[in-house]
Protein backbone atom coordinates (compact mmCIF):
# COMPACT_ATOMS: atom_id res chain seq x y z
CA UNK A 1 0.00 0.00 0.00
CA UNK A 2 1.63 3.16 -1.15
CA UNK A 3 1.74 6.30 1.44
CA UNK A 4 0.14 8.29 -1.25
CA UNK A 5 -2.83 6.43 -1.16
CA UNK A 6 -2.83 6.05 2.96
CA UNK A 7 -3.00 10.20 2.51
CA UNK A 8 -6.04 10.33 0.10
CA UNK A 9 -7.88 7.59 2.68
CA UNK A 10 -6.95 10.29 5.38
CA UNK A 11 -7.64 13.28 2.87
CA UNK A 12 -11.04 11.95 2.43
CA UNK A 13 -11.55 10.83 6.19
CA UNK A 14 -10.62 14.79 7.13
CA UNK A 15 -13.05 16.19 4.54
CA UNK A 16 -15.97 13.76 5.84
CA UNK A 17 -15.50 15.11 9.69
CA UNK A 18 -14.45 18.58 8.52
CA UNK A 19 -16.45 19.27 5.13
CA UNK A 20 -15.92 22.98 4.80
CA UNK A 21 -12.02 22.08 4.83
CA UNK A 22 -10.75 22.98 1.53
CA UNK A 23 -8.96 20.33 0.25
CA UNK A 24 -5.73 22.06 -0.88
CA UNK A 25 -5.07 22.71 2.62
CA UNK A 26 -4.68 19.57 3.53
CA UNK A 27 -0.98 19.29 3.53
CA UNK A 28 1.72 17.04 4.78
CA UNK A 29 2.91 19.64 6.74
CA UNK A 30 -0.38 20.80 8.44
CA UNK A 31 -1.05 19.12 11.86
CA UNK A 32 -4.55 18.17 12.13
CA UNK A 33 -5.09 20.30 15.41
CA UNK A 34 -3.67 23.46 13.35
CA UNK A 35 -6.93 22.82 10.31
CA UNK A 36 -9.51 23.48 12.95
CA UNK A 37 -10.07 19.45 14.30
CA UNK A 38 -10.72 19.06 17.71
CA UNK A 39 -9.50 16.65 19.98
CA UNK A 40 -12.61 14.25 19.26
CA UNK A 41 -12.40 15.18 15.49
CA UNK A 42 -8.78 13.76 15.52
CA UNK A 43 -9.77 10.73 16.94
CA UNK A 44 -12.21 9.72 14.79
CA UNK A 45 -10.26 10.74 12.00
CA UNK A 46 -7.36 8.13 13.11
CA UNK A 47 -10.03 5.19 13.94
CA UNK A 48 -11.54 6.15 10.88
CA UNK A 49 -8.66 5.73 8.66
CA UNK A 50 -7.13 2.68 10.56
CA UNK A 51 -10.56 0.94 9.72
CA UNK A 52 -10.24 1.77 5.94
CA UNK A 53 -6.61 0.76 5.85
CA UNK A 54 -6.71 -2.46 8.15
CA UNK A 55 -4.42 -1.59 11.04
CA UNK A 56 -5.20 -1.05 14.50
CA UNK A 57 -2.80 1.20 16.39
CA UNK A 58 -2.78 2.17 19.64
CA UNK A 59 -4.37 5.91 20.21
CA UNK A 60 -1.13 6.79 22.32
CA UNK A 61 0.68 5.96 19.26
CA UNK A 62 -0.79 8.17 17.00
CA UNK A 63 -0.75 10.98 19.21
CA UNK A 64 2.87 11.42 18.65
CA UNK A 65 2.47 12.03 15.15
CA UNK A 66 3.48 15.91 14.80
CA UNK A 67 1.81 16.36 11.70
CA UNK A 68 -0.31 14.80 8.93
CA UNK A 69 3.23 14.03 6.92
CA UNK A 70 4.12 11.75 10.22
CA UNK A 71 0.55 10.17 10.73
CA UNK A 72 0.71 8.92 7.01
CA UNK A 73 4.39 7.75 8.04
CA UNK A 74 3.33 5.99 10.96
CA UNK A 75 0.22 4.05 9.21
CA UNK A 76 2.23 3.49 6.56
CA UNK A 77 4.73 1.46 8.86
CA UNK A 78 2.30 -0.52 10.29
CA UNK A 79 0.45 -1.71 7.44
CA UNK A 80 4.00 -2.80 6.05
CA UNK A 81 4.77 -4.54 9.44
CA UNK A 82 1.27 -6.22 9.25
CA UNK A 83 1.96 -7.91 5.74
CA UNK B 1 -49.96 28.06 45.75
CA UNK B 2 -48.66 30.03 42.85
CA UNK B 3 -46.24 31.40 44.68
CA UNK B 4 -42.61 32.84 42.88
CA UNK B 5 -43.93 34.49 39.89
CA UNK B 6 -45.76 33.88 36.58
CA UNK B 7 -44.05 31.93 33.87
CA UNK B 8 -45.32 32.04 30.35
CA UNK B 9 -44.36 29.98 26.95
CA UNK B 10 -42.98 32.18 24.46
CA UNK B 11 -41.23 29.37 22.15
CA UNK B 12 -42.28 26.29 20.62
CA UNK B 13 -41.00 23.47 18.41
CA UNK B 14 -42.22 20.33 17.64
CA UNK B 15 -40.39 18.13 14.34
CA UNK B 16 -43.07 14.36 14.42
CA UNK B 17 -44.53 12.06 12.32
CA UNK B 18 -47.29 14.41 11.53
CA UNK B 19 -45.61 17.55 11.08
CA UNK B 20 -41.95 18.94 10.83
CA UNK B 21 -42.96 22.22 12.30
CA UNK B 22 -45.84 23.77 14.82
CA UNK B 23 -47.26 24.87 11.75
CA UNK B 24 -48.02 21.63 10.20
CA UNK B 25 -48.31 19.67 13.11
CA UNK B 26 -51.27 22.00 14.22
CA UNK B 27 -52.84 21.37 10.38
CA UNK B 28 -52.13 17.67 11.14
CA UNK B 29 -54.10 17.76 14.42
CA UNK B 30 -57.14 19.28 13.11
CA UNK B 31 -57.33 17.45 10.02
CA UNK B 32 -56.52 14.29 12.42
CA UNK B 33 -53.97 12.90 10.07
CA UNK B 34 -52.27 10.05 11.39
CA UNK B 35 -48.56 9.38 11.34
CA UNK B 36 -48.70 5.75 12.31
CA UNK B 37 -47.54 2.95 9.68
CA UNK B 38 -45.67 -0.03 8.83
CA UNK B 39 -42.27 -0.53 10.95
CA UNK B 40 -39.71 1.34 8.52
CA UNK B 41 -36.23 0.25 10.76
CA UNK B 42 -34.17 -1.01 8.60
CA UNK B 43 -32.85 -3.57 11.04
CA UNK B 44 -34.32 -6.66 12.66
CA UNK B 45 -37.33 -6.85 10.84
CA UNK B 46 -37.69 -10.13 12.54
CA UNK B 47 -39.38 -8.50 15.67
CA UNK B 48 -42.71 -8.50 16.71
CA UNK B 49 -43.90 -4.68 16.27
CA UNK B 50 -44.74 -4.03 12.91
CA UNK B 51 -46.17 -0.30 13.59
CA UNK B 52 -45.37 3.03 14.95
CA UNK B 53 -45.29 6.88 13.57
CA UNK B 54 -41.99 7.18 12.60
CA UNK B 55 -40.00 10.94 11.73
CA UNK B 56 -38.58 8.96 8.26
CA UNK B 57 -34.95 9.91 7.32
CA UNK B 58 -33.48 13.57 7.31
CA UNK B 59 -31.27 15.70 5.71
CA UNK B 60 -30.32 17.84 8.95
CA UNK B 61 -28.03 20.28 6.93
CA UNK B 62 -30.72 20.84 4.81
CA UNK B 63 -33.12 21.00 7.07
CA UNK B 64 -31.01 24.15 9.54
CA UNK B 65 -31.10 25.85 6.15
CA UNK B 66 -34.60 25.87 5.85
CA UNK B 67 -34.93 27.59 9.40
CA UNK B 68 -33.57 30.99 7.88
CA UNK B 69 -31.70 31.61 11.41
CA UNK B 70 -29.22 34.00 11.76
CA UNK B 71 -25.62 33.25 9.76
CA UNK B 72 -23.65 32.33 12.53
CA UNK B 73 -26.20 30.08 15.00
CA UNK B 74 -26.96 28.35 11.41
CA UNK B 75 -23.35 27.58 10.78
CA UNK B 76 -22.82 26.36 14.67
CA UNK B 77 -26.14 24.34 14.68
CA UNK B 78 -24.39 22.41 11.74
CA UNK B 79 -21.00 21.92 12.49
CA UNK B 80 -22.06 21.18 16.40
CA UNK B 81 -24.60 17.80 15.27
CA UNK B 82 -23.62 17.33 11.65
CA UNK B 83 -22.51 13.95 13.39
CA UNK B 84 -25.01 13.52 16.03
CA UNK B 85 -27.17 10.53 16.04
CA UNK B 86 -30.35 10.96 14.10
CA UNK B 87 -32.47 11.51 17.60
CA UNK B 88 -30.06 14.26 18.42
CA UNK B 89 -30.39 16.02 15.39
CA UNK B 90 -34.47 16.11 14.88
CA UNK B 91 -34.51 16.83 18.47
CA UNK B 92 -32.05 19.93 18.08
CA UNK B 93 -33.87 21.19 14.80
CA UNK B 94 -37.27 21.21 16.89
CA UNK B 95 -35.22 23.63 19.71
CA UNK B 96 -34.33 25.77 16.54
CA UNK B 97 -37.78 26.39 15.80
CA UNK B 98 -38.58 27.67 19.50
CA UNK B 99 -35.38 29.42 19.60
CA UNK B 100 -36.31 31.32 16.77
CA UNK B 101 -40.38 31.98 17.67
CA UNK B 102 -39.02 33.29 21.35
CA UNK B 103 -37.02 35.83 19.12
CA UNK B 104 -33.99 34.99 21.44
CA UNK B 105 -31.71 35.28 18.89
CA UNK B 106 -32.14 38.95 18.63
CA UNK B 107 -33.76 39.77 22.40
CA UNK B 108 -30.92 38.66 24.48
CA UNK B 109 -31.04 37.16 28.20
CA UNK B 110 -27.69 36.94 29.50
CA UNK B 111 -26.25 33.47 28.78
CA UNK B 112 -25.89 32.19 32.30
CA UNK B 113 -29.75 33.32 32.96
CA UNK B 114 -30.42 30.87 30.70
CA UNK B 115 -31.26 27.57 31.21
CA UNK B 116 -31.82 24.14 29.63
CA UNK B 117 -33.19 20.65 30.84
CA UNK B 118 -33.28 17.18 28.64
CA UNK B 119 -36.54 15.73 29.54
CA UNK B 120 -35.58 12.93 29.09
CA UNK B 121 -33.50 9.22 29.14
CA UNK B 122 -31.78 5.97 27.43
CA UNK B 123 -32.27 8.94 23.98
CA UNK B 124 -29.96 6.95 22.08
CA UNK B 125 -30.81 3.15 22.13
CA UNK B 126 -30.66 2.89 18.31
CA UNK B 127 -27.73 4.46 17.64
CA UNK B 128 -26.26 2.40 20.15
CA UNK B 129 -27.76 -1.25 19.15
CA UNK B 130 -26.87 -0.14 15.65
CA UNK B 131 -23.28 -0.14 16.28
CA UNK B 132 -23.06 -3.61 18.26
CA UNK B 133 -22.42 -5.95 15.45
CA UNK B 134 -19.34 -3.81 14.05
CA UNK B 135 -18.36 -3.37 17.37
CA UNK B 136 -17.85 -6.98 17.82
CA UNK B 137 -16.20 -7.71 15.37
CA UNK B 138 -13.51 -4.93 15.99
CA UNK B 139 -13.94 -3.14 19.26
CA UNK B 140 -10.57 -0.87 18.07
CA UNK B 141 -12.93 0.81 15.24
CA UNK B 142 -15.76 2.13 17.63
CA UNK B 143 -15.52 5.80 16.87
CA UNK B 144 -14.38 7.64 19.59
CA UNK B 145 -17.20 10.33 19.55
CA UNK B 146 -18.55 6.93 20.63
CA UNK B 147 -18.07 8.17 24.55
CA UNK B 148 -19.97 11.28 24.05
CA UNK B 149 -22.80 10.60 22.06
CA UNK B 150 -23.96 7.33 24.01
CA UNK B 151 -24.82 9.83 26.87
CA UNK B 152 -28.33 11.72 27.01
CA UNK B 153 -25.63 14.72 28.19
CA UNK B 154 -24.54 14.63 24.66
CA UNK B 155 -28.38 16.52 24.20
CA UNK B 156 -27.27 19.22 26.69
CA UNK B 157 -23.80 19.39 25.38
CA UNK B 158 -24.50 19.69 21.80
CA UNK B 159 -27.90 22.42 22.73
CA UNK B 160 -25.60 24.47 25.06
CA UNK B 161 -23.37 24.59 22.76
CA UNK B 162 -25.61 25.50 19.70
CA UNK B 163 -27.86 28.21 21.25
CA UNK B 164 -24.99 30.02 24.06
CA UNK B 165 -27.00 28.58 26.95
CA UNK B 166 -24.79 28.45 30.36
CA UNK B 167 -26.67 28.52 33.08
CA UNK B 168 -28.57 25.65 34.95
CA UNK B 169 -28.90 22.65 32.67
CA UNK B 170 -29.49 18.76 33.58
CA UNK B 171 -31.01 15.63 31.87
CA UNK B 172 -34.58 15.13 34.03
CA UNK B 173 -36.27 11.65 33.19
CA UNK B 174 -39.38 10.47 34.19
CA UNK B 175 -39.83 7.42 31.55
CA UNK B 176 -42.87 8.42 29.27
CA UNK B 177 -44.18 11.39 31.82
CA UNK B 178 -40.28 13.15 31.61
CA UNK B 179 -41.87 15.76 29.09
CA UNK B 180 -43.82 16.91 32.31
CA UNK B 181 -41.04 16.41 34.59
CA UNK B 182 -39.37 18.76 32.56
CA UNK B 183 -41.68 21.28 32.12
CA UNK B 184 -42.45 21.06 35.48
CA UNK B 185 -38.86 21.62 36.87
CA UNK B 186 -38.20 24.34 34.58
CA UNK B 187 -41.26 26.13 35.84
CA UNK B 188 -39.68 25.59 39.51
CA UNK B 189 -35.94 26.75 38.21
CA UNK B 190 -37.54 29.98 37.11
CA UNK B 191 -39.58 31.19 39.74
CA UNK B 192 -36.73 30.15 42.05
CA UNK B 193 -34.80 32.95 39.85
CA UNK B 194 -32.18 30.73 39.04
CA UNK B 195 -32.50 31.83 35.41
CA UNK B 196 -34.92 33.90 32.89
CA UNK B 197 -35.87 31.73 30.79
CA UNK B 198 -35.44 27.63 30.18
CA UNK B 199 -35.23 26.18 27.15
CA UNK B 200 -37.26 22.13 28.00
CA UNK B 201 -36.44 19.98 25.28
CA UNK B 202 -38.50 16.74 24.75
CA UNK B 203 -35.83 14.60 23.13
CA UNK B 204 -37.16 12.43 20.26
CA UNK B 205 -36.78 8.80 22.06
CA UNK B 206 -35.12 6.35 19.70
CA UNK B 207 -35.68 2.62 20.79
CA UNK B 208 -33.99 0.28 19.19
CA UNK B 209 -35.81 -3.31 17.86
CA UNK B 210 -34.62 -4.41 21.56
CA UNK B 211 -36.48 -2.14 23.20
CA UNK B 212 -39.23 -2.51 20.88
CA UNK B 213 -39.40 -6.27 21.50
CA UNK B 214 -39.17 -5.49 25.16
CA UNK B 215 -41.99 -3.40 25.31
CA UNK B 216 -43.66 -5.81 23.22
CA UNK B 217 -42.95 -8.83 25.47
CA UNK B 218 -44.04 -7.10 27.95
CA UNK B 219 -47.79 -6.66 27.07
CA UNK B 220 -47.77 -2.97 27.08
CA UNK B 221 -47.63 -2.11 23.37
CA UNK B 222 -50.55 -2.78 20.51
CA UNK B 223 -50.59 -3.31 16.99
CA UNK B 224 -51.79 -6.51 16.89
CA UNK B 225 -55.38 -6.83 15.50
CA UNK B 226 -54.75 -3.71 13.90
CA UNK B 227 -51.29 -4.79 12.07
CA UNK B 228 -52.28 -4.48 8.68
CA UNK B 229 -54.17 -1.33 8.58
CA UNK B 230 -51.83 1.01 10.89
CA UNK B 231 -53.71 4.12 11.20
CA UNK B 232 -56.41 2.19 13.65
CA UNK B 233 -53.72 0.62 15.74
CA UNK B 234 -53.65 3.77 18.38
CA UNK B 235 -57.05 3.74 20.04
CA UNK B 236 -56.64 5.57 23.31
CA UNK B 237 -60.34 4.81 25.32
CA UNK B 238 -61.78 2.80 22.57
CA UNK B 239 -63.02 -0.66 23.59
CA UNK B 240 -60.48 -1.92 21.58
CA UNK B 241 -57.29 -0.40 22.53
CA UNK B 242 -55.03 -3.25 23.10
CA UNK B 243 -51.77 -1.47 24.25
CA UNK B 244 -49.64 1.64 23.25
CA UNK B 245 -47.58 2.14 19.73
CA UNK B 246 -44.56 4.12 19.35
CA UNK B 247 -43.97 7.69 17.92
CA UNK B 248 -40.80 9.54 16.88
CA UNK B 249 -40.76 13.12 17.52
CA UNK B 250 -38.94 16.08 19.31
CA UNK B 251 -40.38 18.90 20.89
CA UNK B 252 -39.30 21.95 22.67
CA UNK B 253 -40.62 24.90 24.84
CA UNK B 254 -39.03 27.91 25.56
CA UNK B 255 -40.22 29.09 29.25
CA UNK B 256 -40.10 32.14 30.93
CA UNK B 257 -40.49 34.37 33.29
CA UNK B 258 -43.35 36.72 32.65
CA UNK B 259 -41.22 39.58 33.83
CA UNK B 260 -38.48 38.77 31.20
CA UNK B 261 -41.40 38.02 28.57
CA UNK B 262 -42.64 42.00 29.12
CA UNK B 263 -38.84 43.54 29.38
CA UNK B 264 -38.37 41.63 25.63
CA UNK B 265 -41.69 42.72 24.52
CA UNK B 266 -42.19 39.00 22.68
CA UNK B 267 -45.66 37.83 22.12
CA UNK B 268 -46.47 35.44 25.11
CA UNK B 269 -47.86 31.83 23.58
CA UNK B 270 -49.28 30.66 26.83
CA UNK B 271 -49.38 30.95 30.42
CA UNK B 272 -47.78 27.96 33.14
CA UNK B 273 -49.86 27.89 35.72
CA UNK B 274 -48.57 25.25 37.50
CA UNK B 275 -47.81 21.36 37.38
CA UNK B 276 -47.35 18.26 39.56
CA UNK B 277 -45.30 15.51 39.80
CA UNK B 278 -45.89 12.25 42.37
CA UNK B 279 -44.97 9.13 42.43
CA UNK B 280 -46.64 5.62 43.33
CA UNK B 281 -44.22 4.12 45.05
CA UNK B 282 -44.05 1.25 42.81
CA UNK B 283 -41.16 -0.27 40.31
CA UNK B 284 -43.64 -1.82 38.19
CA UNK B 285 -45.16 -0.51 34.99
CA UNK B 286 -48.98 -0.88 36.39
CA UNK B 287 -50.53 3.12 36.90
CA UNK B 288 -52.62 4.08 40.16
CA UNK B 289 -55.72 5.83 39.78
CA UNK B 290 -55.26 7.13 42.90
CA UNK B 291 -51.43 8.86 41.90
CA UNK B 292 -52.82 9.89 39.05
CA UNK B 293 -55.73 11.44 40.62
CA UNK B 294 -53.17 12.81 43.10
CA UNK B 295 -51.26 14.77 40.26
CA UNK B 296 -54.34 16.58 38.58
CA UNK B 297 -55.25 17.55 42.09
CA UNK B 298 -51.90 18.59 43.11
CA UNK B 299 -51.34 20.53 40.02
CA UNK B 300 -54.93 22.45 40.17
CA UNK B 301 -54.03 23.36 44.10
CA UNK B 302 -50.82 24.22 42.92
CA UNK B 303 -52.30 26.74 39.84
CA UNK B 304 -54.82 28.00 41.96
CA UNK B 305 -57.34 26.61 40.13
CA UNK B 306 -60.78 24.60 40.53
CA UNK B 307 -61.58 21.65 38.53
CA UNK B 308 -64.69 23.21 37.30
CA UNK B 309 -62.36 25.68 35.54
CA UNK B 310 -60.70 23.12 33.20
CA UNK B 311 -61.98 23.26 29.51
CA UNK B 312 -60.35 20.98 27.87
CA UNK B 313 -57.93 17.68 28.92
CA UNK B 314 -55.24 16.49 26.74
CA UNK B 315 -54.86 12.92 28.10
CA UNK B 316 -51.93 10.78 28.78
CA UNK B 317 -54.50 8.39 27.08
CA UNK B 318 -51.90 5.53 25.56
CA UNK B 319 -54.43 2.89 24.23
CA UNK B 320 -53.32 0.91 27.07
CA UNK B 321 -56.50 -0.89 28.40
CA UNK B 322 -55.23 -1.04 31.93
CA UNK B 323 -54.04 2.39 31.77
CA UNK B 324 -56.47 4.23 29.47
CA UNK B 325 -59.28 2.54 32.39
CA UNK B 326 -57.32 3.93 35.09
CA UNK B 327 -57.31 7.62 33.67
CA UNK B 328 -60.90 7.33 33.77
CA UNK B 329 -60.79 6.30 37.09
CA UNK B 330 -58.73 9.45 37.98
CA UNK B 331 -60.30 11.95 35.75
CA UNK B 332 -63.79 11.13 37.13
CA UNK B 333 -62.72 11.15 40.71
CA UNK B 334 -61.07 14.59 39.84
CA UNK B 335 -63.48 16.33 37.63
CA UNK B 336 -66.83 14.66 38.66
CA UNK B 337 -69.31 18.31 38.50
CA UNK B 338 -67.36 19.04 35.30
CA UNK B 339 -66.98 15.72 32.96
CA UNK B 340 -70.28 16.97 30.72
CA UNK B 341 -68.61 19.78 29.45
CA UNK B 342 -64.49 19.26 30.04
CA UNK B 343 -63.38 18.05 26.71
CA UNK B 344 -60.89 14.74 26.48
CA UNK B 345 -58.72 13.81 23.24
CA UNK B 346 -55.39 12.20 23.00
CA UNK B 347 -53.16 13.29 20.55
CA UNK B 348 -51.22 9.66 20.74
CA UNK B 349 -54.07 8.20 18.69
CA UNK B 350 -51.92 10.15 15.86
CA UNK B 351 -48.42 10.93 16.83
CA UNK B 352 -48.24 7.52 18.88
CA UNK B 353 -46.42 7.38 22.16
CA UNK B 354 -43.12 10.10 21.91
CA UNK B 355 -41.91 8.56 25.01
CA UNK B 356 -40.09 10.99 26.90
CA UNK B 357 -40.82 13.63 24.48
CA UNK B 358 -44.55 12.79 24.72
CA UNK B 359 -45.12 15.80 27.42
CA UNK B 360 -43.52 18.67 25.86
CA UNK B 361 -45.26 17.48 22.10
CA UNK B 362 -48.25 17.47 23.82
CA UNK B 363 -47.64 20.78 25.55
CA UNK B 364 -47.14 22.04 22.20
CA UNK B 365 -50.79 20.32 21.26
CA UNK B 366 -52.48 21.87 24.34
CA UNK B 367 -51.27 25.33 23.46
CA UNK B 368 -51.70 25.30 19.78
CA UNK B 369 -55.69 24.02 20.67
CA UNK B 370 -55.78 26.85 23.19
CA UNK B 371 -54.96 29.76 20.76
CA UNK B 372 -56.34 28.44 17.33
CA UNK B 373 -60.06 27.30 19.95
CA UNK B 374 -60.25 23.80 18.46
CA UNK B 375 -59.65 20.25 19.90
CA UNK B 376 -58.78 18.04 17.85
CA UNK B 377 -59.69 14.52 17.07
CA UNK B 378 -59.13 11.68 18.89
CA UNK B 379 -58.79 8.74 16.37
CA UNK B 380 -60.94 5.58 16.26
CA UNK B 381 -62.75 6.50 18.86
CA UNK B 382 -65.71 3.98 17.85
CA UNK B 383 -67.21 2.11 21.02
CA UNK B 384 -65.57 4.28 24.21
CA UNK B 385 -64.85 2.83 27.36
CA UNK B 386 -67.00 5.18 29.47
CA UNK B 387 -69.91 7.61 28.36
CA UNK B 388 -69.41 9.95 30.79
CA UNK B 389 -66.44 11.29 29.99
CA UNK B 390 -66.56 14.10 26.75
CA UNK B 391 -63.90 12.75 24.68
CA UNK B 392 -64.21 13.92 21.43
CA UNK B 393 -64.40 11.64 18.43
CA UNK B 394 -62.54 11.71 15.06
CA UNK B 395 -62.93 15.14 13.58
CA UNK B 396 -62.14 18.59 15.23
CA UNK B 397 -64.03 20.34 17.12
CA UNK B 398 -64.48 24.42 17.86
CA UNK B 399 -63.63 25.04 21.21
CA UNK B 400 -62.86 27.98 23.70
CA UNK B 401 -60.15 26.72 25.71
CA UNK B 402 -59.14 29.37 28.75
CA UNK B 403 -58.17 26.83 30.97
CA UNK B 404 -56.12 23.37 29.96
CA UNK B 405 -54.67 20.66 31.85
CA UNK B 406 -52.00 18.09 30.14
CA UNK B 407 -51.34 14.63 31.66
CA UNK B 408 -48.82 12.25 31.36
CA UNK B 409 -47.68 9.22 33.46
CA UNK B 410 -44.89 6.89 33.23
CA UNK B 411 -43.68 3.29 34.59
CA UNK B 412 -42.25 3.30 37.42
CA UNK B 413 -45.14 5.16 39.44
CA UNK B 414 -44.46 7.83 37.75
CA UNK B 415 -47.40 10.60 37.79
CA UNK B 416 -47.61 14.22 36.42
CA UNK B 417 -49.89 16.93 35.28
CA UNK B 418 -49.34 20.75 34.10
CA UNK B 419 -51.78 23.17 33.65
CA UNK B 420 -51.75 25.98 30.99
CA UNK B 421 -53.93 29.16 30.98
CA UNK B 422 -55.15 30.92 27.26
CA UNK B 423 -53.00 34.61 27.39
CA UNK B 424 -55.16 37.26 25.15
CA UNK B 425 -52.73 39.68 23.69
Amino acid sequence: MLKDYIFKILKENIIEILPEMPEEKIRLEESLRELGANSVDRMDIVVKTMEAIGIKISMVETAQAANIGELVDLFYEKKRLAG
Amino acid sequence: MNSGGRVVVTGMGVFSSIGKSVEEYGQSLRAGQSGIGFYKGAMDTGISVSVGAWTGDISYETLVTGYSLPGDLAQKAKQCARRSPFALQATALSAMEAWKGAMLYDCQIPSDRLGIIIAGHNLTQCFQYGLLNKFKQNPEYLTPSYALHYMDTDYLGTLSEIFGIQGEGFTAGGSSASGNVGIIKGLQIIRLGTVDACMVVGPLTDLSPMDLQGFYNIGAMGGRRFKDNPEKACRPFDREHEGFIYGQAGGCLILESMESAAKRGVPILAELLGGALVLDGNRLSNPSAEGEARAMEYSLKQAGVESGQVDYLNAHGSSSPLGDETEVAAIKKVFKKSLPRMWINSGKSMTGHCLCAAGVVEAVATIIQIREGFVHPNLNLDNPIDNECRFNDGTAKEADIEMAMSNSFGFGGINTSIIFKKVVP
